[in-house]
């Protein structure tokens, strides 16, 4: 697969986790406590490789902005070694703790931080990846509050009314 | 089956047995540092094993430029940042770093700030984001054989503020030199042989077992088991068996080198954090957590620990076992050590005598459940999920 590809299809990802984090928040009670446990202004970037696409979110307090500032420093900053590799983990071919395993991922901050970043990307896995990926990829499979269909419906009306922009 | 991917690295030089004290000055020299900053605490400052540090480097014509002891049992982020004052201060151009985790931790801590050429440890919190920096030449003298933090890429240090213990991982961490000597262990109390041993010894079982084990990691685990399982109980009863203290000393180490390059697990994760919370000690913690942990990971991590049954208790005794109650074997040997070091040494055994009390138990699981060591556990662990393992081991 062409490198202007991967940069594609991993840009609509991180825009899709982000979208999942926001609408999680109001579907998922344990999503909610999760965020609710974040300091307020925790802030967290995730670099998926060299001149390649970036998702970057603050929580306010209510809810996971995303934040298009240019040079924004987030306190948390995770980056992941090489598109190639970026690709496989939003794509659902392997898991944040096989990447943190495998030393795809640097990182700046606190580790902490990284602990409950990666506690609400996999819980919003368990939502976008159908079980037999969530499976494979999740150290465990958590139990869904909701249907996953209900979360990419919001997802997809929260897009047409540029909520997460 | 192969790993789909991994990383190993150790760059430390190995000083080991004999005389490796005296070598320490040639090291130097080697790196061409003139003024080392010898670092220890109070505590081996009395017992005069710092002395015999001192007088080898000083009959070696290498005179420590400046001695610093203010290290408490259980450093923090103000004693390294303290550290590197000190050693701005006195303009010395090397660590040597004499004691146990505390000592060695802070020292990293402080040779990585000055490195990095900065004043705050934590301006550079994170996990393999730093660059090599200057070289500080930095020479680690264990005076326990459990810790295995003279040959790790990882410095664990308390933050205070937050009643944490924060995990700075990068490969820069690594000392250049670690110089195992039995002189230096040989004073150990029996109490502090056995659970430092068991730190050593749960550093190898995590390594072996965890998402982050490699061939090679795998390799270093398994010697170090069978080192620890042949000599931990001979080196805590009879404290001057030189040969039992080097052979742990070794054990620690190659238990250090497995898991500086695949992480450890949820002992430590829920260790950091008794320790954070409740100021447990490091090497106590583990040994109380060990056999509950090991329980919890059982059904996911039993073949794992049936490989580990051999180098624990014997291939004679290990082979009349079935193969599917090895892995449960394993747990009950560890429990067995564990009440044996007990008995002679009085290691601790439950959370209570070590003053952790039950309400403390949902602080501890929530700091936890934060700790980098948690994401490579063979089986993911919840806050609640980790409350039950602490009141099992309380």
């Amino acid at each position: 697969m062409t490198r202007l590809l991967q940069k594609i299809v991993v840009a609509i990802a991180l825009r899709l986790l982000h979208a999942a984090l926001v609408e999680l928040q109001l579907l998922d009670c344990t999503m909610a406590q999760e965020l609710q446990k974040l300091p307020k202004g925790m802030s967290f970037a995730i670099h998926t490789g060299h001149k390649a696409p970036a998702l970057t979110v603050r929580w306010d307090g209510r809810r996971l902005q995303r934040v298009i500032e240019a040079g924004y420093a987030a306190q948390c900053t995770l980056r992941i070694k090489a598109l190639a590799i970026s690709f496989r983990l939003f794509t659902g071919q392997m898991g944040l703790a096989h990447a943190y395993a495998q030393h795809a991922l640097t990182v700046a901050g606190e580790i902490a931080n990284v602990m409950r970043l990666a506690r609400l990307v996999n819980r919003a896995e368990a939502y976008l990846f159908p079980p037999f990926i969530s499976h494979r990829i999740l150290p465990e499979l958590p139990k869904l509050e909701v249907s996953p269909i209900r979360v990419y419906a919001r997802i997809v009306f929260g897009f047409l009314k540029s909520t997460y922009s | 089956m192969n790993p789909a991917y991994f990383e190993f690295q150790n760059a430390v030089k190995l000083l080991c047995g004999q005389d490796a004290l005296e070598r320490i000055p040639d090291e130097l020299r080697h790196m061409e540092a003139e003024k080392p900053l010898l670092l220890t605490d109070a505590v081996l400052l009395r017992l005069g094993i710092v002395k015999k540090v001192h007088d080898v480097m000083q009959a070696e014509g290498c005179v420590p430029a400046a001695l610093f002891t203010d290290i408490p049992v259980d450093s923090s982020l103000s004693v390294v940042n303290r550290i590197v004052a000190f050693y701005r201060e006195h303009e010395c151009d090397a660590i040597v770093a004499v004691g146990g985790g505390s000592v060695i931790d802070s020292a990293k801590g402080a040779r990585l700030v000055l490195s990095q050429e900065r004043d705050d440890i934590l301006s550079i919190s994170g996990m393999e984001n730093l660059h090599c920096g200057r070289h500080i030449p930095f020479i680690v003298v264990p005076t326990t054989a459990g810790t295995g933090s003279e040959c790790t890429g990882v410095a664990v240090i308390r933050n205070d503020e937050q009643a944490v213990k924060m995990e700075f991982l990068s490969p820069f961490v690594e000392p250049d030199v670690a110089v195992l000597d039995a002189r230096m262990t040989q004073r150990l109390p029996a109490r502090a042989t056995a659970s430092t041993g068991v730190d050593a010894l749960c550093h190898a079982i995590e390594a072996s077992t965890c998402l982050q084990s490699n061939p090679l990691s795998s390799a270093y685990s398994m010697a170090a088991i069978k080192l620890i399982s042949t000599n931990l109980l001979r080196a805590t009863r009879c404290g001057s068996d030189i040969d039992a203290r080097l052979a742990m000393s070794i054990a620690a180490t190659m238990a250090g080198i497995a898991f500086s390059n695949s992480m450890v697990g949820a002992v430590h994760a829920i260790g950091h954090a008794l320790g954070g919370v409740c100021h447990v000690p490091h090497a106590e913690a583990m040994g109380i957590l060990l056999p509950h942990v090991l329980n919890f990971n059982l059904p996911v991590a039993a073949d794992g620990y049936a490989r580990i049954l051999p180098e624990m208790v014997g291939w004679d005794r290990a082979a009349v076992i079935p193969s599917s109650q090895r892995g449960c074997s394993l747990v009950q040997a560890v429990r067995e050590l564990l009440i044996q070091l007990h008995e002679c040494a009085g290691i601790p055994l439950r959370l209570l005598e070590v003053g952790v009390t039950e309400s403390q138990l949902v602080r501890v699981a929530e700091t936890a459940v934060n700790d980098g060591a948690l994401i490579v556990n063979p089986r993911a662990m919840s806050v609640e999920q980790i409350v039950n393992v602490l009141r099992e081991a309380l």
